[in-house]
């Protein structure tokens, strides 16, 4: 969230798209219920209507995976009826900046960017540059008015989005459309503010991020970024999904978002050049030029007094990529079923029922020769080789099955979607032989190392070489008992050397203080500040509980600890005019004050009021020091005009994979998004399955007639991800009890499905049992003139609990093999089925 | 001294079973009604009285419907004089006061039958209904007409069977020994059911 | 002490069910197995393991496909209860101070008239024939503490107070009149309804039943009068005029 969970209260327009608070994040609703009292107006768009959009004042339905050309149309509102918030465009957007000429969008290439190539499916992006003057700094136009500017390429880009292409294309009709962009873009006035929260609806798609990008767009143009009540905000589907984010979980960052290298970044200086954003522009704080600092940082943190100035930090321990390697969950279990892998640890997940289609993944456990099972219960993973259709004499796979605690039998922080980071405490001991995951790790660890120690190996380093400081040891070295604290410790960083920030082996104040020659040590840069010192006394940020506001705003800067720097709304120097004076003065999250009290020195001097700003720096119309407001872009500025993503600088419409239509209407040549990663061949120019096209497993049909309804799949609030936790509980199960697929009376009616009676659903992959919930709350789309169904099943069952097999099993075993072509996070939300009755 | 028999050997029994039950049910119906807690030196507790109360109902419906062999086919004999016994008040309302001689049972004793047979049936039934519970549309139509019916029946016995007990006993001396030897003497009899004894051929 | 209540706003509610869950966990209450029967609303209707549930409500909308409505389900907690009204066994059936119907399985003899005398067909019986149902958390409320089920409530849909002060914090919020404030001798859950109570599956005017308001107010009272009145009448007769004498001569 670039915001936080209270904020949302101080929307005036909340826009849920690409989510169901009300069933997956209920305490969200909370603040919007909030919002909604004090006048704000909800608008739920949503293929379905949802629990969230029964409170909605405006809802819309559209197609699963049309929520781009949804988007585009309201850029294209924004823009015709000049409703954007001119100033904050002109000054904290790159809407003014010149882009190399010969750039062309998609109107004008059939459907891609320029420089693309259809071999290799990506782009050069060579025409993606933006202009630079001769001291390196972007070419801007103030007036908007330059046709290579992006706002004009911007207006280009979305003039094809007309309502009636918009329509035709996402189903809603045109008046729905009318009312959702009227509301919302009422917010571009700088009194008037948006807010919008998304989740896997928008995530979970070929073009997830782009979806993202689309809102962003939106939010730069209102002028809704840094201010309270604004903001595009990630709600996280699982409590601690921040926190492991931000503790590098994914394959391609470490903790702090730093980059993992590829093999070809031989060095930490060739690391630090080639990850270190550079600016000539005095005005852009380009934060990300610290990165050497915390790389290096991080190295000292987890080789310890083994990282010195001569081995590089041990820079060469670090796990790198091959070039172009990509491990995101898709690649490892298409590798997996390749039979590349011989061992997996299921740390606390479920693939075999939460990976897109689970019933590759099935066979890919089965390649395996060990697999360890570290859950709260045993699950439909661990136990895949007594699953649907599969025999056990013919599966090798020895599982070890390590019962760990539950969240409340260990200490320790999570951080929420807030960027909040809380301690909790542990309520109860783990029951039986559960341990902590940090114990069954250090069990892990100490183990590996010895073997390592013992017997040499390949490359020993990174192990033997890791710190492991979390405890008292016992004669042979080995952590007795995991300390929490000290790894949070480990986290906020130390100084390792006498400073001038501070002394030695006290812990660092914040990332302010690291340095990048080897005298500090930090875990993660961004938590840096969360377990410190404050009058020499050691101070867990993270279990702090107080309750004082600023203005009211629900930002509670005394509540735990969110990162960076406490702040609670990033980029909040663009909730401030050049002048440094709120935009709304009513909703001030900072502001520029020339007489600033010092409560400890009792002097006066000009400072930030509110929140903790974006650096200390004065406001922005300030000659000599002022900065820009977006100070982790290297150039300064909220970035409408895109290059960094694989798929296009705008976002454009392409369509699922798998889709109901012919072709895209947006565009006569790529139906799908050209630079998604496929598993399976396509052919022509609207992307249609090759015959033979890859394995069978892999394989997807598109306006195929064989499976004519669209389906997205979901979660509900009574289960929690596959249900693992919550099938084990006999009450969510009362309320629960079945898979059930939601379809409109049309199609039932249609199909003679009678409500409650037991249905099929199919894909090209796979089928699962369903009960049939006919509803109101479903009905057809018209798309480009033809009635299109579709239909929606939770993933929350699996075949293993309850054990008489009631419950079903996962609709995951449906879902194709493709992701996202910048994240790969798998296309769970739209796919093709049919419905037939059992 | 001549006697004359009035009730057989079973008359006389299921006569006390049927006053037992009935006073053990109107005991506990009374607890019930205004929760006299009391009563749990006497039953236990209100569960105990509830089974007592249940199991009672059994016998005394049992009970009631042998009575109608005995009391039913003479109670629905109506005649001039038993019109004549009404107008007159049953000889109660003065110590002149005269009726017309009365068969086996005098009109206020066939009317007191009736009223009993016909409330206990009612609260038998509506007892029943709402021990039981049986299968229906909507139980709790059936369970709060139950509870009406079973209240009313109620009051007009609760009022009936003491009347009956006084006339029984005190206002007239010499009746109980019915209950008892089930044989009244020739001259009480002549004085109260004259036709009856007649018919007898005394 | 000044009466509880809790106030219900299907408005707020987003039909989450923590409060079902809540309520499950704090009263320790087994799960029945259920199954789909083609809604989300499950179990179907309260039974004696569950004391509050959500009711959902599809109907047609003029300004949308459908809308759907979100509503707590239980225990009313009427301060004239047709429950204690009707029930036969002491202590079975109870006002706590704060106004809360409470009940205790060990006094109840299980006769069920409170079924019948509920206006919201509330009471359940368990496996044991004993009367179950929402009793508004009173063993939480007699420590100070809220029910569970306003106490897991996210949004503030269902919220817990002084009955006084709940109706007029929901009057300045602009719900002129709630649902249960006066019917019944005014509940102890009161709804904040936008709409006819009806659409969200309630009565009008609840109301206990008519024949066990005559029978409170005449068949009872009639009950020790008539007793009373039939035994003085007869005390009267032997005073006044005596026992019948066999001297009085034949009949004629």
């Amino acid at each position: 969230m670039t915001n936080h969970w209270v904020d949302v209260k101080n929307a005036d327009v909340v826009l849920v798209m690409g989510a169901n608070p009300a069933e997956n994040h209920p305490i969200a609703m909370k603040w919007v219920m909030r919002a909604r009292e004090k006048g704000a107006k909800f608008i739920v768009v949503d293929p379905r209507f949802t629990r969230t959009a029964a409170k909605a004042d405006i809802y819309a339905s559209m197609r699963s995976g049309t929520d781009i050309a949804f988007l585009g149309g309201m850029i294209k509102y924004i823009l015709d009826n000049n409703l954007y918030f001119r100033d904050y465009v002109a000054n904290y957007t790159n809407a003014t900046f010149l882009i190399n000429p010969e750039f062309k969008g998609p109107g004008e290439l059939d459907g891609v960017f320029s420089g693309y190539d259809e071999k290799t499916r990506k782009y050069d992006k060579k025409t993606w540059s933006i202009q630079m003057d001769d001291k390196g700094i972007p070419k801007k136009d103030m007036t908007l008015k330059d046709p290579n500017c992006v706002f004009q390429l911007l207006r280009k880009h979305y003039s094809r989005y007309t309502l009636e292409k918009v329509s035709s294309i996402t189903g809603t009709p045109k008046e729905k459309l009318i009312e959702v962009y009227k509301t919302y873009a009422s917010t571009g006035k700088p009194n008037r503010v948006g807010t919008e929260l998304y989740a896997m609806g928008w995530t979970q798609h070929t073009v997830g991020t782009q979806n993202i990008r689309a809102m962003t767009i939106i939010q730069l143009l209102l002028g809704n970024i840094g201010l309270a009540g604004g903001g595009v905000n990630a709600m996280r589907g699982e409590s601690n999904v921040q926190g492991s984010t931000d503790y590098g979980i994914l394959f391609h960052i470490l903790p702090g978002y730093l980059p993992v290298p590829s093999a070809s970044v031989v060095d930490l200086k060739t690391y630090i050049e080639k990850f270190t954003p550079k600016t000539k522009d005095p005005k852009s704080v380009n934060w990300w030029g610290n990165r050497p600092k915390y790389i290096t940082s991080y190295l000292k943190a987890i080789y310890g007094d083994n990282a010195t100035k001569d081995n590089d930090f041990g820079y060469a321990w670090l796990p790198k990529l091959d070039e172009g390697q990509n491990g995101s969950w898709l690649m490892l279990f298409d590798q997996m079923f390749n039979g590349k892998f011989e061992g997996f640890f299921a740390w606390g997940q479920n693939p075999a029922c939460s990976g897109a289609n689970a019933g590759k993944v099935r066979k890919a456990l089965a390649k395996l020769k060990w697999m360890v099972n570290v859950n709260l219960f045993d699950n439909e993973t661990g136990s895949f080789w007594k699953g649907p259709d599969m025999n056990p004499k013919d599966i090798k796979t020895e599982v070890f099955m390590l019962p760990c605690a539950s969240s409340v039998e260990k200490e320790g922080s999570i951080t929420n979607s807030s960027r909040l980071g809380q301690w909790r405490y542990k309520a109860v001991e783990p029951i039986g032989e559960s341990k902590p995951d940090s114990e069954i790790m250090n069990e892990l660890y100490f183990r590996v190392k010895r073997l390592y120690q013992k017997q040499g190996g390949k490359f020993p380093d990174p192990i033997v070489n890791l710190t492991w400081n979390y405890g008292e040891k016992d004669a042979s070295g080995k952590i007795k008992k995991v300390d929490t604290h000290s790894v949070a410790k480990e986290i906020n960083g130390y100084y390792l050397e006498d400073l001038k920030v501070g002394k030695k082996g006290h812990l660092a104040v914040n990332f302010v203080s690291l340095q990048a020659d080897g005298t500090t040590s930090c875990g993660n840069w961004l938590y840096s500040g969360s377990y410190t010192e404050k009058d020499d006394k050691v101070v867990n940020m993270m279990a702090r509980r107080g309750k004082k506001d600023i203005g009211n705003l629900g930002m509670h800067p005394e509540w735990a600890w969110c990162w960076p720097l406490n702040r609670r709304i990033i980029y909040n120097r663009a909730s401030v005019d050049p002048q440094g004076r709120p935009w709304d003065p009513k909703r001030a999250v900072i502001k520029w004050n020339p007489d600033k009290l010092d409560p400890k020195t009792k002097k006066t001097a000009p400072g930030w009021d509110g929140d903790v700003p974006d650096g200390p720096a004065p406001p922005m119309a300030d000659e000599k020091a002022g900065k820009y407001p977006f100070i982790m872009r290297a150039d300064g500025m909220g970035a409408i005009f895109g290059p960094g993503l694989a798929d296009g600088p705008f976002p454009e419409h392409y369509e699922p994979l798998e889709c109901p239509v012919q072709e895209n209407p947006m565009s006569k040549k790529h139906r799908i998004n050209p630079t998604v990663k496929l598993f399976y061949g396509v052919t022509g120019p609207h992307d249609k399955p090759v015959k033979d096209g890859g394995r069978p497993e892999d394989i997807f049909l598109t306006c195929d007639i064989r499976y004519p309804y669209v389906a997205t799949t979901y979660r509900v609030s009574e289960h929690w991800q596959t249900g693992l936790l919550t099938r084990h509980l006999p009450w969510q199960l009362e309320m629960q009890p079945q898979q059930f697929v939601e379809i409109s009376k049309e199609l039932a009616d249609e199909k003679g499905i009678k409500n409650g009676s037991k249905v099929t659903v199919s894909s090209a992959r796979g089928k699962v049992w369903a009960i049939a919930v006919v509803t109101d709350r479903f009905k057809p789309f018209k798309v480009m003139d033809t009635t299109i169904h579709q239909v929606g099943l939770p993933w929350c069952f699996g075949w293993q609990h309850p054990e008489d097999g009631s419950g079903g099993d996962s609709a995951n075993l449906l879902t194709p093999t493709v992701g996202d072509a910048n994240t790969m996070i798998p296309e769970t939300k739209a796919f093709m089925v049919n419905v037939e009755k059992a | 001294m001549t006697v004359i028999r009035k009730a057989s050997a079973f008359e006389i029994l299921n006569h006390w079973v049927l006053a037992v039950s009935f006073l053990i049910l109107a005991i506990s119906g009374f607890g019930f009604l205004f929760q006299l807690e009391q009563l749990n030196a006497v039953f236990g507790n209100f569960n105990a009285m509830k089974n007592i109360h249940n199991y009672a109902g059994i016998v005394f419906t049992a009970s009631l419907i042998l009575t109608i062999f005995h009391y039913l086919p003479v109670s629905l004999k109506f005649g001039a004089d038993d019109i004549a016994w009404f107008l007159n008040g049953g000889g109660y309302l003065s110590k002149k006061s005269k009726v017309p001689p009365q068969d086996e049972l005098n009109a206020g004793q066939k009317l007191y039958y009736i009223v009993i047979l016909l409330s206990g049936l009612a609260i038998a039934a509506s007892g029943f209904a709402i021990w039981l519970r049986p299968q229906v549309p909507d139980i709790r139509k059936l369970v709060v007409l139950s509870h009406l019916v079973h209240n009313i029946a109620f009051d007009l016995m609760i009022i009936a069977v003491p009347l009956h007990i006084y006339l029984a006993t005190l206002a007239n001396p010499g009746t109980l020994r019915i209950m008892i030897t089930g044989t009244v003497p020739l001259e009480w009899a002549r004085k109260r059911h004259a036709k009856w004894v007649r018919k007898m051929g005394y | 002490m000044a009466r509880k209540a809790l106030l219900i706003s299907p408005e707020l509610c987003i039909g989450c069910r923590g409060c079902q869950t809540a309520c499950k966990s704090w009263n320790q209450l087994p799960a029945t197995k259920t199954v789909n029967e083609g809604s989300i609303e499950n179990p179907p209707d309260l039974t004696p393991n569950l004391y509050n549930k959500i009711r959902y409500v599809e109907m047609p909308s003029n300004s949308n496909m459908v809308r759907w409505l979100f509503v707590s389900q239980r225990c009313m907690h009427c301060d004239d209860a047709g429950c204690i009204k009707i029930c036969p066994a002491p202590g079975a059936l109870f006002k706590t101070k704060e106004g809360a119907v409470g009940f205790d399985k060990d006094k109840c003899i299980g006769c069920k008239l409170c079924v019948a005398g509920c206006p919201f067909d509330v009471p359940r019986y368990d496996e044991k024939d004993k009367v179950s149902k929402c009793h508004l958390c009173s063993d939480r409320i007699a420590e100070g503490l809220e029910p569970a089920c306003s106490k897991t409530c996210p949004t503030g849909a269902i919220r817990y107070g002084d009955r006084d002060n709940i109706i007029g914090k929901a009057q300045k919020a602009g719900y002129e009149k709630l649902y249960g404030q006066v019917d019944l001798g005014g509940l102890g859950v009161l709804y904040a309804f936008k709409d006819s109570p009806k659409i969200y599956g309630m009565d009008e005017r609840p109301q206990i039943p008519e024949t066990v308001v005559f029978w409170h107010k005449v068949l009872k009272p009639l009950a020790y009068w008539g007793l009373g009145g039939a035994a003085a009448v007869s005390l009267l007769h032997y005073l006044v005029i005596g026992p019948k004498k066999d001297e009085g001569g034949d009949q004629l």
